[in-house]
């Protein structure tokens, strides 16, 4: 395997990673709606997650970007810069006060990303077949 | 609903509005018809309300055992039906039957027949249960009062300990304490925490410590200094607390500490209190600007009246989720624990107004009924969704608000919607407040409301409560102020107006008939209200409004009844000089008092050598225009005519209340001017050319 292929087999992880993470998000949520849970609980255990998650997604931004995989990146670089400016304004932590208000927003958001994450996992898996398939074939002995 | 459709068909069947109202008294079946009329659906709830003088206190009752729904756990209430024989009662939110249990016709006790139709849950809308075991988490708690007293140099200088410390004490009797159980401590707080040691044993050697008094300067790594001894029952320690507020200005009267740790305080006291859970009450003279929950000054008058004042008003900091003390952030406090705020502007005690007003609020504030670990939940029929909450409290679940201590004053504002098309012909609406009051009984104030469904859209507009659906849109507006801005609330309000007047028009007249603007009956005070919210100083659109004045509004008006809010944005105003003879008097018949007509707010009413009273809840303003006669100054403001001073001043037994001069203070005079609503003021437009607007659009 090549080196372009390790890459998109570590994004693929990743990728899948992020995807649970979002998934768990949306249980939460809708445990909160169905009363499961209360929403001081719901918020101090999301908000352990927030952080993980943005940072993952960024570390794989910039392994796209030191790997030269520009198409990856440019992909991936909006979602970065929505982050960043989350939590630069404070904001990227949920708040039990506000929750349901804000609740519909969260939704869209999770499902948002939910959405983005599974679409980017199959592209990272076609471009590490592409990868695969670019390998010269090595001539039989 | 009249009456006779209740069960036990008692007058006090129906709901007092002032309790709990909706904003349409007729609700249409389905959404789609609620949403035609464009008339907002929602409730405006003030369950612990204080009593008006003279009125019956709500029915307190102690059944062997609450009668409840077995699915959607309704409390019994006047609008049930009883079914087969009356063995059975068909709850009237999800229909179904239950079982009546046997003390409802048998009482064991007295070993005789009871009628059913007496007991106060079928004749009352409003009832109050006294709850059994099965309702507590915990034996109910005390009441606990803890006072965080700032000591800075600003706090000192105006002189709110002083005033403080002598309310407090002045007022210590009537901090509700019928079982002896209440707790009090204290927290003096500048830049570092000062605990004072209230055991009673610390009495003695008072004449060296007058308190011990507990000093720790590390905030940042805080503690408590003596956990037993800070918090102490009232009625043991009364003697040491005394002293301590006799004391307490005296230690602080030098202090050049112009810092404030406000933050770190409330965390300590938060500790302090938190394995009983009670009241916490700040008093605070500067802005805090220390450790944790500092901070800054943000008030800049470059901002006022532009697009970016919102950002004055937002919280700048999430921590307290209450001379410029940054109300906007300081209320965040009271907004998500269901407390309150009081803001005196430029408070200054030599001030003799200024001092009457706090400490006649202070007393106020101590001696009103007091409910402590409430939660509120809200029911509503089959069909019917809450959508949002609109008040102070904490959102505990999709419908269940918890209130660590509830405020009377405050009111809930509830939108709902129609989910499921109603299959009765009535809807009910259950508000279940419990509560541990403050004898340390644990109780469930529980309101129903019921009113009729119909499909006829004339029935809905003129069922319609213009006074509610004002108080609501303000609500929602102030909801909009603090999450976008100013303008596009307005916007939202002018717009909502436009929407039930034109969908009204749409539904009644055929087309090109008149092009003239028409309300039913009962909404035609909805633009007046409308525009008179408006120019409230929370929405008035101008650029010399400083913003804790406006943050306060803004608090005030999320916490508004109706029966407050109205008067608060369109204010009485009478002509006290051409007042017939019988007004201000009682009436024999009706034992009101007869009140003198009320003008419309216009200048064009002020006429030369009258005299005016104008009152809006708050304030009142008395307007005059010539030199009055000197028995009339004596004999109604109690004081001499040359002796008036223009400015605030108290009318007799009418506390906090603001008389004015013509000649007077500008200020006041701006004031007085700014609350005649149908005139223009500033951007404001008049009332006729605010009628002309919305024909327009």
């Amino acid at each position: 395997m090549n080196g372009e292929a390790w890459l998109f087999l570590f994004a693929i992880v990743m990728a899948a990673v992020l995807l649970f993470t979002m998934v768990f998000f949306i249980i939460m949520f809708s445990d909160l709606e169905c009363d499961y849970i209360n929403p001081i609980d719901l918020c101090n255990k999301l908000n352990q997650f927030v952080l993980p998650e943005n940072i993952g997604h960024a570390i794989l931004a910039f392994i796209f970007l030191f790997n030269g995989a520009w198409v990856s990146l440019l992909l991936n670089l909006p979602l970065v810069a929505f982050n960043a400016n989350k939590i630069l304004n404070h904001r990227h932590t949920y708040d039990a006060t506000e929750i349901f208000k804000t609740l519909p927003q969260h939704k869209k958001e999770c499902f948002f990303k939910l959405a983005f994450y599974l679409l980017s996992f199959f592209f990272y898996l076609y471009c590490m077949i592409v990868g695969l398939l670019a390998e010269p074939i090595k001539p039989r002995h | 609903m009249s009456p006779q459709f209740s069960v036990a068909q008692s007058p006090h069947s129906i709901c007092p509005a002032s309790y709990k109202r909706c904003t349409l008294n007729v609700i249409p079946q389905t959404q789609a018809v609620l949403t035609k009329t464009k008339l907002p659906f929602g409730l405006i709830v003030t369950p612990y309300r204080s009593l008006l003088p003279g009125e019956e206190p709500v029915p307190v009752i102690n059944p062997p055992q609450i009668v409840r729904c077995r699915r959607c756990r309704t409390y019994i209430n006047p609008w049930v039906q009883f079914v087969e024989q009356g063995t059975r009662w068909k709850c009237n939110m999800c229909f179904l039957t239950n079982e009546v249990p046997g003390f409802f016709d048998w009482d064991t006790d007295a070993r005789q027949q009871v009628d059913r139709m007496k007991r106060a849950e079928l004749t009352h809308s409003v009832v109050e249960y006294i709850a059994p075991q099965e309702y507590m988490v915990r034996p109910p708690q005390p009441v606990v009062m803890l006072f965080v007293i700032d000591v800075s140099f600003a706090a000192v200088q105006s002189g709110m300990v002083d005033i403080v410390c002598k309310t407090i004490l002045e007022h210590l009797d009537s901090i509700p304490n019928s079982d002896g159980r209440t707790k009090v401590a204290f927290i003096a707080v500048d830049s570092s925490l000062h605990f004072f040691n209230l055991n009673v044993s610390f009495s003695d050697d008072s004449l060296l410590f007058p308190n011990h008094n507990l000093v720790v300067s590390d905030i940042e790594d805080a503690f408590l200094p003596l956990p037993e001894d800070l918090l102490v029952t009232l009625t043991e320690s009364r003697l040491v607390i005394e002293k301590l507020l006799s004391n307490l200005p005296n230690l602080f009267r030098q202090t050049k500490n112009s810092q404030n740790a406000l933050g770190r305080a409330l965390q300590i006291g938060f500790k302090m209190i938190s394995a009983i859970g009670g009241k916490i009450v700040v008093f605070q003279g500067s802005l805090p600007n220390l450790s944790e929950g500092g901070l800054k000054p943000r008030e800049d008058p470059k901002l006022l009246g532009t697009p970016k004042e919102v950002t004055l008003l937002q919280p700048s900091n999430h921590f307290y989720k209450g001379q410029y003390i940054d109300i906007a952030t300081l209320t965040g406090l009271s907004r998500v624990t269901g407390g309150g705020t009081w803001y005196y502007p430029s408070f200054n005690v030599s001030n003799p107004q200024d001092t009457a007003k706090f400490s006649a609020e202070l007393h106020n504030f101590f001696a009103r009924p007091l409910a402590l670990e409430a939660v509120l939940r809200v029911r509503a029929s089959k069909g019917i969704r809450m959508t949002r909450f609109h008040g102070n409290f904490f959102l505990r679940s999709t419908d269940l608000l918890a209130l660590p201590a509830v405020n009377p004053d405050n009111s809930y504002g509830i939108e709902m919607e129609i989910q499921d098309p109603l299959g009765s012909s009535s809807a009910c609406f259950q508000t279940a407040l419990l509560h541990t009051n403050s004898n340390g009984e644990r109780r469930i104030r529980v309101l129903t409301l019921t009113v009729p469904v119909t499909d006829t859209l004339g029935d809905i507009y003129t069922g319609a409560d213009q006074y509610a659906i004002a108080t609501l849109l303000a609500k929602k507006g102030i909801e909009k102020c603090l999450s976008s801005h100013i303008e596009s609330a307005r916007d939202e309000m002018v717009s909502r107006l436009c929407d039930i007047i034109n969908s009204y028009k749409a539904a009644f007249t055929s087309s090109g008939q008149n092009s003239m603007l028409i309300l039913p009956e009962n909404l035609k005070l909805l633009p007046l209200l409308i525009m008179s919210t408006l120019k409230h100083i929370a929405f008035r659109t101008s650029g010399v409004i400083p913003s804790d004045v406006r943050s306060f509004a803004h608090a005030m008006m999320c916490v508004y009844s109706t029966e407050s809010f109205v008067p608060n944005v369109h204010p009485r105003f009478w002509a006290l000089h051409t007042m017939d003879s019988l007004a201000g008097t009682v009436d024999e018949a009706t034992g009101q008092v007869i009140f003198p007509t009320v003008l419309n707010l216009s200048s064009e009413k002020l006429e030369r050598h009258g005299l005016y009273l104008m009152d809006n809840g708050t304030d009142i303003f008395v307007w005059w225009d010539a030199p009055l006669p000197r028995n009339f100054v004596g004999s109604f403001l109690d004081s001499h005519s040359d002796g008036i001073v223009p400015g605030k001043t108290t009318l007799p037994q009418l506390p906090n209340d603001w008389s004015k001069r013509e000649d007077g203070d500008a200020n006041l005079r701006m004031l007085f001017l700014s609350h005649l609503m149908e005139d223009k003021l500033d951007s404001g437009n008049s009332y006729p050319l605010f009628w002309d607007t919305l024909g327009r659009s």
